[in-house]
């Protein structure tokens, strides 16, 4: 992410990992495919007179080889620093002066950019997004200062922080084949190693029409869009893409486990297991939508399963968390997430967390439970169609997966149909310890903090 | 499948947003109502409304020791009421908002607490989710148990952010430009161990009185609901309760040796994290647009600030680098800031230092001034182009009393500044010897 605005942007893309994709009436939305193999969405809203420009490239740090992890995001910091035409640091003063807002974001299964604009400037967004499509040149200068800014971005949010070394190593210890076993922003030293010439070469090998999907939302009309992105995206020449290697990571054999010791002070648990995601074509698949509503039905609320039983009853844990997303292009794990109360052990909060997933397996869960959950999913959909850039975040993170943004209310019917049975069987068949990796934030007191209790 | 999941996805499946002629939306004034006052902005393309309480019971009336009272009486309100029917627990609040589809959430910040709800609109759903956050407002429970609890969890997480240079930072720069104002003392394990239920109720009845409180309603409600709507919040609230005590008022940070200005905390990150910053102005100053004209200028413009580009594009010292006003109803704060690799840290220091201090002396460029209300008045749009960010606005309104015409007049306002305007006020309100600045983990090369 290249953003300056951290904690803003981040939001972002825990929205774009939790969501079900917004549902709407399809004459709202219209699909374009160019000759050069570029597809278009618009989603016209105009209840507002902005509108959301976005790129999305089908190529993440799973698309990345090992010693050249981090290269896809590095990329999307030097998309910032120059084509032919446009001098570097030119992009963001020029959308700056139309009164934009921009930034860009890497993702295991993708890299966007985007520009927020009021819409009479949109075909200025869309020429400068377009030219850097083909026409990147910066030079080797930029790259060495620009590389250290993307060290000092991994230092803020990786090496200082205690729960990001806790999910790197969550994630290597999971997969052993598949890159998601790698950080998106890339390990370290593959940082320090790497050269101008990395980047250029990823840049040369994904960044193609036929590799991107532009997504546009707000105050438009269709057809003078299509027109326009043809005008400009349409120039651009095709090529054939890399071979993508499948990569599939072979089955689990029993638990793994991972400690990691980093100064904090309370211990962190996470449980994660392996477990299927939703496959394009494959809509009809009950699992995947059984595990999204168990992921709400442990902690979609502040009544839910885990908050209730571990936090507030038993009080083993300060916080809990749980995450999957069954919208994704790679393997997917279900993971809970916990930090230890005062005084409490490791031990005892995994053997409270499989006591409650225990009882879930056995007794099943409320017809209620459900019903207030799919309440919840639904009203949810309704308020996020309050944002112009969170419906064109919905579509192009759908789209990146393999899947349609016309799959998406089917998706959302689909979800309703589940019964408590099937989210108890789920539990049942993959929270089980085969496909378990445990990883532990052991805490190492820092060795300087002053300024204790605040007093100075 | 149950009725209201009906309604909703076939709402869903067949939502159209079809347009409205667009002009910026009026503010309208609702009744006062026991002394509170309400403002509505009706938007109707969504079948939902967001609906904000603000209440004059922030951080600074946290008394001596008990930093984090303020927060804990807003909080704790979540967590069981006396309603029409006895008692509601935690649980049974939690379990009616999740099957009004409904949020209600609580914060503090140092002025004001806010409770906020977002609804659907239809009419069932939104009275049950108003009625639940009226007895929210009106009765807290404050049940010991729960006390007790959530007090060893906040302390557990004040434990946590001390090992987090960020909020070691934020806390150390907070206390040095605060000096002996309220907002000075963050909260400690010490203060809220201190904190006692006769507290919670005693500070719940002092500040959440309807005197004290502001409603204001964005979304699909038209007037008489939306008085409706600050009835049932506010209806079992008395007007007002003890008297408050007037709060210091908050100094000038006084020009002083840069040895009494400058702090240096070690810490073993890899990062050091720097701080700069002094009191500034309130938000009805006015010199307001030209500070926010000029601090575009100087780090609010995201990528083409100045500290942006001498910092991070020149050098490629930091990720992050910002500054900012956070003027109030009271007088607010400049701050600066930016992380970088520890053995950085005095270049960065410094760097940031003389960046400001140039900006101060001479003010920005012609271009720059253009550059700056260019992005700011094309871009105001996106400043109000959703609910959310409507109600942003018109909180900020309400709260800082300024005129309801502030949406319509905002782009006349940056496009009247001038050069002058900008150098005078940047020169009037900061100054170089008077920064307070706390660097934490910077390592000697």
């Amino acid at each position: 992410m290249r953003s300056n605005l951290p904690r803003f942007l981040f939001l972002f893309l825990l929205f774009a990992q939790f969501s079900w994709a917004a549902s709407t009436d399809p004459a709202d939305t219209h699909e374009f495919k160019l000759n050069n193999g570029l597809k278009l969405i618009v989603r016209e809203d105009h209840r507002a007179p902005t509108v959301a420009h976005m790129v999305w490239y089908r190529a993440g740090s799973m698309d990345e080889v090992n010693g050249r992890t981090g290269v896809a995001h590095v990329l999307e910091h030097m998309m910032f620093k120059g084509t032919e035409k446009v001098k570097a640091g030119e992009f963001s003063r020029l959308v700056a002066a139309v009164g934009g807002r921009e930034n860009a974001f890497t993702s295991r299964d993708y890299t966007a950019y985007f520009q927020q604009v009021e819409k009479s400037k949109l075909d200025e967004v869309i020429q400068l997004e377009a030219d850097r499509m083909s026409n990147l040149n910066f030079d080797d200068a930029e790259f060495l200062k620009e590389i250290q800014v993307v060290m000092e971005e991994r230092r803020l949010r990786t090496e200082d922080n205690p729960s990001s070394l806790l999910n790197e190593s969550l994630m290597a210890t999971a997969y052993m084949s598949s890159p998601y076993r790698h950080p998106v922003v890339g390990w370290m030293n593959d940082l320090q190693n790497m050269k101008a010439s990395d980047a250029r070469d990823w840049y040369s090998s994904w960044y193609k029409p036929n590799n991107a999907t532009v997504v546009i939302s707000g105050d438009v009309d269709a057809k003078q869009v299509l027109a326009v992105v043809e005008k400009y995206y349409g120039a651009v020449s095709p090529q054939e893409l890399p071979v993508r290697k499948p990569q599939v990571e072979p089955p689990q054999k029993g638990i793994k486990q991972v400690q990691v010791k980093a100064p904090a002070d309370s211990p962190q648990l996470a449980m994660a297991w392996k477990v299927p995601r939703l496959e394009p074509g494959k809509l009809d698949d009950v699992e995947p939508y059984a595990l999204e509503l168990l992921t709400a039905v442990l902690d979609g609320y502040d009544n839910a399963r885990l908050n209730r039983v571990l936090v507030k009853q038993e009080k083993v844990v300060n916080d809990v968390g749980v995450a999957y997303d069954m919208v994704s292009r790679g393997p997917e794990l279900f993971v809970i997430n916990v930090s230890l109360a005062k005084g409490k052990t490791v031990t005892q909060a995994q053997s409270s967390i499989r006591r409650a997933l225990e009882e879930l397996k056995q007794k099943g869960i409320l017809e209620s439970e459900l019903q207030r959950i799919k309440v919840r999913i639904l009203s949810e959909q309704i308020y996020k169609r309050d944002s112009i850039f969170g419906q064109a975040m919905e579509i192009g993170s759908t789209e990146m997966a393999g899947f349609s943004w016309r799959d998406i209310n089917y998706m959302l019917e689909k979800m309703q149909t589940i019964n408590p049975e099937q989210v108890q069987a789920v539990a049942k068949k993959y929270l089980v310890d085969e496909g378990l990796t445990i990883a532990v934030l052991d805490p190492l007191a820092r060795k300087s903090v002053a300024n204790k209790e605040g007093k100075s | 499948m149950n009725a209201l999941i009906k309604v909703l996805l076939t709402f869903l499946l067949s939502l159209s947003c079809h347009g409205f002629a667009y002009a910026i939306l009026p503010i309208e004034k609702l009744e006062p109502y026991n002394g509170a006052k309400g403002y509505l902005v009706q938007t109707k393309t969504l079948p939902m409304v967001d609906i904000e309480v603000s209440i004059d019971a922030g951080d600074r009336y946290d008394p001596v020791g008990k930093s984090g009272l303020a927060d804990m009486t807003a909080a704790l309100m979540k967590y069981g009421v006396r309603g029409d029917k006895g008692i509601l627990n935690e649980a049974q609040i939690a379990d009616e908002i999740a099957d009004l589809g409904a949020n209600i959430g609580l914060s503090v910040g140092g002025e004001r607490a806010i409770l906020r709800i977002r609804s659907l609109s239809r009419k069932d759903l939104r009275d049950r989710a108003v009625k639940l956050a009226g007895a929210m407002l009106s009765a807290p429970s404050y049940d010991t148990k729960i006390v007790d609890r959530e007090k060893q969890r906040t302390i557990a997480n004040l434990l946590e952010a001390e090992t987090k240079p960020e909020y070691v930072l934020e806390r150390s720069f907070t206390k040095s430009v605060y000096g002996n104002y309220p907002l000075a003392n963050s909260p400690t394990t010490k203060s809220v161990a201190a904190v006692s239920t006769a507290d919670l109720v005693q500070f719940h009845k002092q500040f959440y009185r309807s005197e004290r409180m502001i409603v204001s309603i964005v979304g699909d409600v038209d007037r008489a609901e939306a008085n409706e709507i600050m009835q049932t919040l506010l209806k079992k609230i008395p007007q007002s309760g003890p008297a408050v005590a007037s709060l210091p008022e908050l100094l000038r940070s006084p020009v002083e040796p840069l040895t009494q200005r400058e702090q240096q905390i070690p810490f073993d990150s890899q990062q050091a994290h720097i701080a700069m910053g002094m009191t500034a102005v309130t938000r009805n100053n006015p010199d307001y647009f030209p500070l926010l004209v000029g601090n575009y200028v100087l780090g609010g413009g995201g990528f083409v600030s100045r500290l942006m580009s001498e910092v991070r594009e020149k050098r490629g010292l930091a990720y992050s680098v910002f500054s900012y006003f956070a003027p109030g109803k009271d007088t607010g704060i400049f701050q600066a800031g930016l992380q970088t690799k520890g053995d950085q840290a005095a270049l960065a220091l410094d760097v940031m230092s003389s960046t400001i201090a140039k900006f101060i002396a001479d003010g920005p460029t012609p271009a720059e001034l253009l550059a700056a209300k260019s992005n700011l008045v094309n871009g105001y749009p996106l400043r109000i182009d959703n609910n959310r960010k409507l109600l942003d606005n018109v909180s900020s309104i309400a709260w800082n009393d300024l005129p309801l015409d502030t949406m319509e007049i905002w782009t006349k306002q940056v496009e009247a500044v001038t050069l002058d305007q900008v150098t005078a006020a940047f020169q009037k309100y900061l100054a170089m010897d008077r920064m307070r600045i706390v660097v934490l983990g910077a390592q000697n090369k």
